[in-house]
């Protein structure tokens, strides 16, 4: 039976190489510096303590799960544990763990956020990717729906977005630039005489962080709408995300 | 005593007859000499210079998986729902998820009474939403099955907006929802949602909003 079930995981294996992730990358293996090391039963807070390793004793970490991470003990036990005492195992050459360090809010490179807005009086969803060219230039892409009761409009955007002093934690001044495309779906006739639009904007607005991974962003938006009538449509827009940052 | 010295002689004689056999060969000293110039030494090293790579811990923070249930749409009464969901846990608290379903609804009890009305064109019958809800593991802890099993679970509940679209139009669609997520395996959770999709419409003649409240059984994958 064990000679028919060895090739059959083996093919397994090839077939599904991420079924078996500790055999493709060495796994973590760090040594407890401090009198001990507490395994929870769960990655929260509020799990029980199941399992404690001693000092100088070397556990393996599997993978981590926000700020937890799973690790087993020299006898087989798994648990969770914190990441600010995992902090304080090493590796076996003396050398830190190696523990990913938190996004630095000043000069991160990615957010990747979701928000609440309001154009030209419509309800709008705004989802964006923003990627810092430099700690305080950020080009910025949105893709947005506004729901209106006469019409529905989805508008994607690509800017520059300027932060003031992007030192500052909790609340940091932006302001940019952009342009944008516009699609227009009509709920109520008549139809509108362009459905598709070029757009330009100028923008203020405020930053800040919530967590260590996790920010806001608020902006007002003007965007003049390049039509072929006389005059210009130039409606606001306002909006408040949430994002996550790496 | 003999033997020892017997032995000695031996030795020094083989090593004499080893001497003899050499003669015809250059020196050592000779070889040596011999060498490029430049390069003294005898013994190369081969010793590589290992490159030490530190191993990375791989995050699990994403969850990507599937659901269905039964989403009963006001007025037209309750149907099967389809859906994907991802979702990005930011902290032991806090995560981030995306939805995307449909459903067809079925008719309305002026319908059934009178076949002959038509509140929704067959095509505008689909009921097709996003949402990007923001959630909050309100009760974290573990339930138990039978005496040795545990498995890691939380209450959450979420809160978001979305489109909605149906009868050919958009809505947009404020979203309340409460859950409870089941790890069966480190990676692989099981999900209980029941959520609410409530947007403004005038589809009944009158304007009012509506409460579409689906029930849902989710499985999904952390990465």
């Amino acid at each position: 039976m064990r000679r028919l079930f060895a090739p059959c995981l083996l093919a397994l294996s090839l077939v599904f190489p991420g079924a078996s992730p500790e055999a493709r990358t060495p796994p973590v293996e760090v040594v407890v510096t401090a009198p001990y090391l507490e395994m929870h039963s769960g990655p929260g807070r509020g799990f029980p303590v199941v399992y404690v390793v001693g000092r100088d004793e070397t556990v393996t970490v599997l993978f981590s799960r926000t700020d937890w991470f799973k690790v087993r003990a020299p006898r087989g036990q798994e648990g969770w544990v914190r990441r600010t005492e995992l902090a304080m195992t090493k590796l076996a050459d003396g050398s830190p763990a190696p523990i990913p360090p938190y996004p630095d809010f000043a000069s991160h490179r990615w957010e990747l956020g979701a928000g609440y807005g309001v154009f030209n009086h419509e309800n709008l969803i705004n989802g964006y990717l923003d990627y810092a060219i430099t700690d305080s230039l950020d080009a910025d892409f949105d893709l947005q729906q506004a729901l209106g009761t006469i019409d529905n409009r989805y508008i994607a955007a690509f800017g520059l977005r300027h932060t003031f002093v992007p030192e500052w934690k909790w609340v940091s001044p932006t302001a940019g630039i952009g342009t944008a495309y516009e699609y227009i779906q009509n709920k109520v006739p008549p139809q509108p005489l362009q459905t598709r639009n070029q757009l330009a904007y100028v923008s203020a607005g405020l930053r800040g962080f919530i967590t260590r991974r996790f920010m806001w962003r608020a902006e007002w938006r003007k965007y003049v709408v390049f039509t072929n009538q006389n005059q210009n449509e130039v409606p606001e827009e306002w909006k408040l995300d949430l994002a996550v940052f790496f | 005593m003999e033997t020892r010295l017997g032995s000695v002689l031996l030795a020094t004689a083989l090593l004499t007859g080893c001497g003899w056999f050499h003669r015809g060969e250059k020196p050592a000293s000779q070889v040596v000499a011999e060498d490029p110039p430049g390069d003294p030494s005898v013994i190369e090293p081969q010793v590589k210079r290992r490159e030490v790579k530190t191993p990375k811990i791989k995050a699990k923070d994403v969850e990507l998986g599937a659901y269905f249930g039964a989403l009963s749409i006001q007025d037209f009464g309750t149907n099967p729902v389809y859906g994907v969901r991802a979702a990005y846990h930011v902290s032991e608290d806090i995560f981030l998820e995306a939805f995307a379903a449909r459903s067809k609804a079925g008719t309305t009890s002026l319908e059934d009474v009178f076949p002959n009305i038509t509140v929704v064109s067959d095509a505008g019958r689909y009921f097709t939403y996003y949402d990007l809800d923001v959630g909050y593991n309100v009760l974290p802890g573990e339930i138990f099955l039978g005496k040795g099993r545990a498995f890691n679970s939380a209450l959450y509940v979420t809160v978001g907006m979305g489109d909605v679209k149906f009868a050919q139009q958009d809505h947009f669609a404020l979203n309340l929802g409460v859950g409870e997520r089941l790890l069966i395996t480190d990676w692989l959770a099981l999900h209980l949602d029941v959520r609410d999709h409530i947007f403004e419409t005038n589809l009944t003649g009158r304007t009012k909003n509506v409460d579409n409240i689906e029930a849902v059984l989710g499985l999904t994958t952390f990465f």
